[in-house]
């Protein structure tokens, strides 16, 4: 598109509009409503199929579609001619032939396109009494989604969502001419993660979901925006709520952020608001409290330990988090707080990676010339971005590089691939990043994509961090000129959703709010020294364990299921004297509490988030909230006044102004700049508050080797990929193999307490290597152990083509056979035995 | 012999068995074209001679074929050049004796206009059904790889040309030009919204130019006889001569070529032998089904060219004549047309999808007697609404013959109705009957 801007007429009326722009886009620029019914923009490529759109333009003999006509200087449209009237009069008609006109009985009335341009464009009265055509309905096209073929009016929206956007190609046109219908092969359900979609652009009723049919209508619904805290992708969207409750999710059009998609645990995770599980008010150990009691049980157990306490924060807001950091390190005294599951970049990495010349925003994806993917499958970490890096490659030719441990839903797409063996990112990433200068080593094929590519974007997964591969992320950034070419950035996904926001609202052992040193205006000056040393999370656990630490505070995280190494963490909070949890349902670290305060959902917080790209989002309370529950932001405010430390903070918006006031690159971003689609913080006149990088002493790599290598967890001389099966020579039965771990889409609370979800709660599998499953003489679906050290768990062996030989995996959070359990921080080495060997 | 009313080139020698190898073929001069165009001639000649001939494409439309070729983009990409031998018209057999009789004529075409479109890789994309002329041309298009007419460097002229005969499954839908495509290229095959035109972003994205077989077995003539000799043939407007397929009530049905232009009179009556003993002719479709009719009056007496036939109303299209005599009921023949198209609509776009269907549905009722006089009113402004609306022409394809048929015959079919019952039905022998299903 060339940009020019352009004056087309439409209807006497001139308008501005930009040269190649589709024609309806450009009417809908001027407030001049063309009908359409197939043509959607987000699905790419106009079709033309519906014939709605047809309109006169001059010059031109025959009526034109105006989804597929690009415009030129001075096109001279009618919309309302009698030529245009009768035409799309005549399509109206056409579309009603078949359709039953079933409106009091269907879902879609009230909020339908159909009955809408019916009204408007339509002949009002109709010619046909003959049979219309009858479809078995409704049926189930997915567990989720609900099919009437009756009512379908064959637009191809759904089938293009699957084919084009997806790119699942599940959905089909089925039988041709009027005997169409939309099916998948064989009347196979319809499973996959955002087919959620299909819904939401229906113009009909005949594609509707099973949690939404005869729930409400649209005359008793209100429509409440916010914004999915799910995952890191932040997706906007728009909650129906009817009688204070949630009842549907949908998307909220964001081009910036989602692009206008939801994946389905996002649309379909509401159903857990209302589980038997949720934390409904503040409960002490043998039973529910009233919330004076609550606090003062929970103040009295953190101020006992003198200072030896600490906290974890993982689902929370902006304003939450900065609650909690200064509860700790105001009300209590202490530095030990994190944000992380795990090891995590230090200060110094994370203001350098926070730099705008650094970061890309979502929207660099679509123009990227190369996409590199680093550590991460964004289908189970952040969804939404998986979409979009599909859509990059298939409309604007963007070439993928991936490097990851696992296997990912992007593989097929690639240009180049590299796996390298599990907690080796640092190790790969610096030998890319000599690569990309030149050196001919073993990331050197990967490197060849991304040598002179112009505009690179490279997605990387915080989990490289965990394996102490920050630095050499710097560095390949620095090969690739990142800083210095526009449109190139790095974008991290996150372990949790708000990672970007609770790290600069100050949860981290090693800064303050603002990235700042630890901001020591709460604590005496003595304590200087040890506020600017808090303890990370696994040191928390460490310290849990010896008793250096006594009381523990954890904040919307549940260690048991997370958190790597479950044996410890079920240790460290037995030790632990006194534990207060903030969560939103009950589960194993719940049990260990001894103060349990209910969390908000999403639909019921009022607050903000930052999206991994740096854009502050409002996460506005659309839903009422049940039991007893109260705002976070209050109870932890009144938690500090009973520790003595009073915040004066007593609302939203005091939240967001303490907030505002102590992260200094915040300073600009306001409620009203924030509006119904997020600012990034980069883009405000206060982004220059951001803390420099300390100078650079040679590259970052070389900065942070001694302090890496002096770490235990740190691997020594990394093998390099290849070597992995070699070690041990061929392995046999009973061999030991290169664990590596990922965290399912669809593990935990969202499938196990939400019933229409269920049916994806993931059991735990064990993905192999062809060869290495048949060295062991293991078939597909086969009960196996994987053990180490004597602990194991049970798993069904996935034979996959594309995993590297000497290398498993399993899945984190499972509610069976969790992988966490075979963690202990550092590389791991499992051992496989068929079960029924065991048991013999 | 050919009848004398008869013009043959392109079906010259026809009548020689051993016209299909490539031996009989050379025995006539063939490929000596082919010769001369790759070794002397440049991409630029060969599309003026194209273009001045005046030679218009044989598949329906009647387009310039050498301008269509222009359109093409030049530079170093992928181009394609696509035969359609999607014959599939109703009343259309013409293309399959070209390809039978006379292959090699075809594959000389395809050759030499691959230059004019400066394409690597040419298709000839033949319906399923067609099996015996499959077979022919993969013989025959062995035989030219053989011979280095196809192939890489061919004569030695660092040009290459790889040719592909591809089966179709037999959807009528993919002799549309886009929807043949999008099924040669192993999709569903429904026609594309156009722009962009093939011939800027056709198969696999690259430009393609696509003509249909008579169109193709026109060219090495041309380029070896020269244009003011292609032109001496036919009208100012419809130069050359065509192949014309007649079926339906008359007494010799079959393909016959003549200049076009020819009084209509002398392909029905002169070739065709006229009507069968006892009958009159009613009515007929000058282009194949898609046509609207003309009745014997209108059209018996109109010279046999693109223009006369647009002027009356109806289209030239491929060139194939039904004719309707009086035994043939005109609802039963409107009904029978409908649900033709029907049965063959892709359902990718609502009007002809759901007019198709419905009108159908109409013509059912009105020949049960189930219908008033006002059906026929709905039944014409069904046409109506749905010619011009559609994504291709397959909708308009039944519009205008229904229509015409409507206009024409109304008085038939308020007998219909008014009798509620079909008077010609108990005509022993009818030769049109309508069969049960879509």
């Amino acid at each position: 598109m060339s940009g020019k801007e352009v004056t087309i007429v439409v209807d006497g009326r001139e308008i501005a509009a930009t040269e190649g722009e589709m024609l309806h886009d450009a009417a809908r620029e001027g407030d001049v409503e063309i009908p359409v019914f197939c043509y959607e923009p987000k699905l790419g490529a106009p079709v033309g199929a519906c014939r709605m759109c047809l309109v006169e333009i001059e010059g031109i003999p025959k009526l034109q579609t105006s989804c597929s006509t690009p415009v030129r200087d001075g096109m001279v449209v009618h919309t309302r001619t009698d030529q245009v009237k009768h035409a799309q009069s005549a399509v109206v008609e056409f579309l009603l032939v078949n359709h039953p006109l079933d409106c009091p009985v269907c879902d879609k009335g009230g909020e339908c396109p159909l009955q809408d341009i019916t009204q408007g464009w339509g002949p009002g009265q109709s010619r046909v009494i003959d049979e219309k055509r009858h479809f078995e309905k409704p049926i189930e096209l997915s567990p989720l989604v609900a099919i009437d073929r009756e009512r379908c009016i064959l637009c191809y929206r759904c089938v293009r969502f699957s084919q084009e956007i997806a790119e699942d190609e599940q959905l089909q046109v089925l039988e041709r001419g009027d005997r169409s219908f939309i099916g998948t092969f064989d009347e196979r359900p319809y499973v996959a993660p955002f087919h959620g979609n299909i819904t939401d652009i229906c113009p009909v009723g005949a594609l509707t979901n099973y949690t939404y049919r005869f729930r409400a209508r649209p005359w008793d619904i209100e429509q409440a925006g916010s914004v999915c805290t799910l995952c890191p992708s932040q997706c906007n969207v728009s909650f129906t709520v009817r009688d204070e409750q949630v009842k549907r999710v949908i998307t909220r059009d964001n081009h910036e952020v989602d692009d206008g998609w939801l994946c389905d645990r996002g649309r379909y995770g509401f159903e857990m608001f209302g589980a038997e599980q949720r934390v409904a008010g503040p409960r002490l150990r043998g039973g529910a409290s009233d919330w004076e009691t609550a606090i003062a049980k929970a103040a009295a157990g953190l101020s006992a330990a003198g200072g030896k306490v600490a906290a974890i924060v993982g689902d929370a807001s902006n304003e939450e988090g900065y609650l909690v950091q200064r509860l700790l390190r105001g009300a209590l005294g202490s530095p030990h707080i994190d944000s992380r599951p795990s090891r995590g970049a230090r200060r110094e990495e994370i203001v350098r990676l926070a730099q705008p010349s650094l970061s890309a925003k979502v929207r660099e994806i679509d123009d990227a010339e190369v996409i590199l993917v680093l550590g991460t499958d964004p289908l189970h970490s952040s969804p939404i971005l998986d979409l979009r890096i599909r859509k990059a490659i298939r409309r604007n030719g963007a070439r993928l590089a991936l490097a990851t441990e696992r296997p990912t839903a992007l593989d097929g797409g690639a240009e180049a691939i590299a796996r390298y063996a599990p907690g080796e990112a640092a190790h790969f990433l610096s030998e890319l990043a000599a690569a990309v200068g030149g050196s001919e080593n073993v990331a050197a094929p990967l490197a060849e994509s991304l040598r002179d590519a112009g505009k690179v974007v490279v997605i990387w997964g915080e989990r490289i961090a965990r394996d102490g591969a920050t630095p050499a992320l710097l560095d390949l950034a620095a090969a690739l000129s990142i800083e210095s070419t526009d449109g190139s950035g790095l974008l991290e996904i996150p372990d949790t959703t708000n990672a970007r926001g609770l790290r600069e609202a100050g949860c981290l052992p090693d800064a303050g709010p603002g990235l700042s040193e630890p901001n020591l205006a709460f604590g005496s000056q003595e304590d200087q020294k040890a506020q600017l040393d808090g303890k990370s999370t696994e040191e928390i656990r460490a310290a849990l364990e010896s008793g250096e630490i006594e009381s523990l505070l954890l904040f919307g995280v549940d260690p048991i299921r997370d958190f790597p190494d479950t044996p410890a963490w079920d240790a460290a909070l037995t030790a632990c004297k006194h534990l207060v949890v903030f969560s939103m349902f009950e589960n194993a670290t719940t049990a260990k509490a001894d103060v349990v305060f209910p969390l908000e959902t999403h639909a019921e917080k009022d607050g903000t988030v930052t999206h991994p790209d740096g854009r502050l989002q409002r996460v506005r309370p659309s839903a009422s909230r049940p039991g007893d529950i109260r705002p976070n932001f209050q109870v932890l405010s009144e938690l500090s006044a009973a520790l003595g430390h009073n915040t004066g903070i007593n609302s939203q918006p005091t939240a967001f102004a303490a907030l505002r006031q102590e992260v200094p690159f915040y300073a600009d971003v306001t409620d009203a700049s924030i509006g119904g689609k997020g600012i990034r913080w980069q883009d405000t006149p206060s982004a220059s508050s951001l803390p420099s990088p300390a100078p650079s002493a040679g590259a970052p790599s070389e900065r942070f080797a001694e302090e890496e290598q002096s770490s235990p967890a740190a691997p020594a001389v990394p093998p390099s990929f290849d070597e992995v099966p070699s070690e041990e020579g061929a392995p046999a039965l009973g061999a030991s193999f290169a664990l590596g771990t990922y965290r399912d889409l669809w593990a935990g609370p969202i499938t196990e307490l939400n019933p229409p979800l269920k049916f994806l709660q993931p059991t735990q599998r064990v993905e192999m290597s062809p060869a290495d499953a048949e060295r062991l003489g293991l078939k597909q679906g086969e009960k196996v152990l994987v053990g180490q050290n004597g602990t194991s768990i049970e798993a069904e062996v996935q034979i996959k083509e594309r995993v590297s030989e000497g290398v498993v995996f399993l899945a984190e959070g499972t509610s069976e056979g969790n992988a966490n359990g075979l963690l202990n921080g550092g590389p791991v080495r499992v051992e496989i035995t068929k079960l029924s060997e065991t048991h013999a | 012999m050919p009848h004398e009313l008869e013009t043959r080139v392109l079906l010259e020698h026809a009548e020689d068995p051993a016209l299909r190898t490539m031996a009989g073929y050379k025995g006539y001069g063939g490929y000596a074209t082919l010769e001369k165009a790759y070794r002397e001639m440049e991409q630029d000649e060969v599309l003026k001679d194209l273009e001045d001939s005046g030679l218009r494409g044989r598949g329906g439309a009647g387009f310039s074929m050498g301008k269509k070729a222009s359109f093409l983009p030049r530079g170093k990409m992928d181009k394609y050049l696509c035969c359609n031998a999607d014959e599939s018209e109703p009343g259309a057999f013409k293309d399959r004796e070209l390809m039978q009789r006379n292959p090699h004529q075809l594959i000389e075409g395809i050759a030499i206009a691959a230059l004019a479109a400066d394409a690597g890789h040419a298709f000839i994309f033949i319906r399923g059904e067609y099996d015996l002329q499959a077979d022919i041309l993969d013989q025959a298009v062995a035989e030219a790889y053989e011979a280095g007419y196809l192939g890489e460097n061919i004569l030695g002229c660092h040009r290459d040309l790889e040719l592909v005969v591809h089966r179709g499954a037999g959807a009528y839908i993919c002799g549309e030009e886009t929807a043949l495509l999008d099924a040669l290229e192993g999709k569903r095959g429904n026609p594309r919204l156009k722009p962009p035109f093939p011939a800027v972003q056709g198969l696999y994205g690259g430009p393609t130019l696509i003509n249909n077989v008579e169109t193709l077995s026109n060219v090495a003539r041309i380029l070896a006889h020269g244009v003011d000799w292609f032109k001496s043939f036919g009208t100012d407007q419809s130069p050359g001569t065509k192949v014309v397929s007649i079926s339906g009530g008359v007494r010799r049905p079959g393909n016959y070529e003549v200049e076009l232009g020819i009084p209509t009179r002398d392909l029905i009556y002169g070739l065709a032998g006229g009507p069968l003993p006892g009958c009159e002719i009613k009515a007929f479709y000058p282009g194949g089904s898609s046509s609207p009719v003309l009745t014997a009056e209108e059209g018996m007496d109109l010279p046999y060219s693109f223009e006369a036939m647009a002027e009356a109303g109806s289209m030239l299209g491929s060139g194939s004549i039904i004719v309707a005599d009086d035994r043939v009921s005109i609802p039963h023949m409107a009904l029978r047309t409908a649900r033709f198209y029907h049965h063959e609509s892709c359902g990718k776009c609502a009007p002809c999808r759901e007019g198709t269907n419905w009108t159908v549905k109409m013509l059912e009722r009105v020949v049960r007697g189930e219908a008033t006089p006002m059906d026929l009113d709905i039944i014409d402004s069904v046409q109506d609404n749905i010619t011009g609306h559609c994504l291709c022409v397959l909708g308009d394809s039944m519009a205008m013959p229904v229509s015409s048929m409507v206009r024409k015959f109304r008085d038939e079919f308020e007998q219909v109705i008014d009798e509620a019952a079909d008077p010609y039905a108990a005509v022993q022998g009818s030769i049109l009957t309508v069969g049960t299903a879509g």
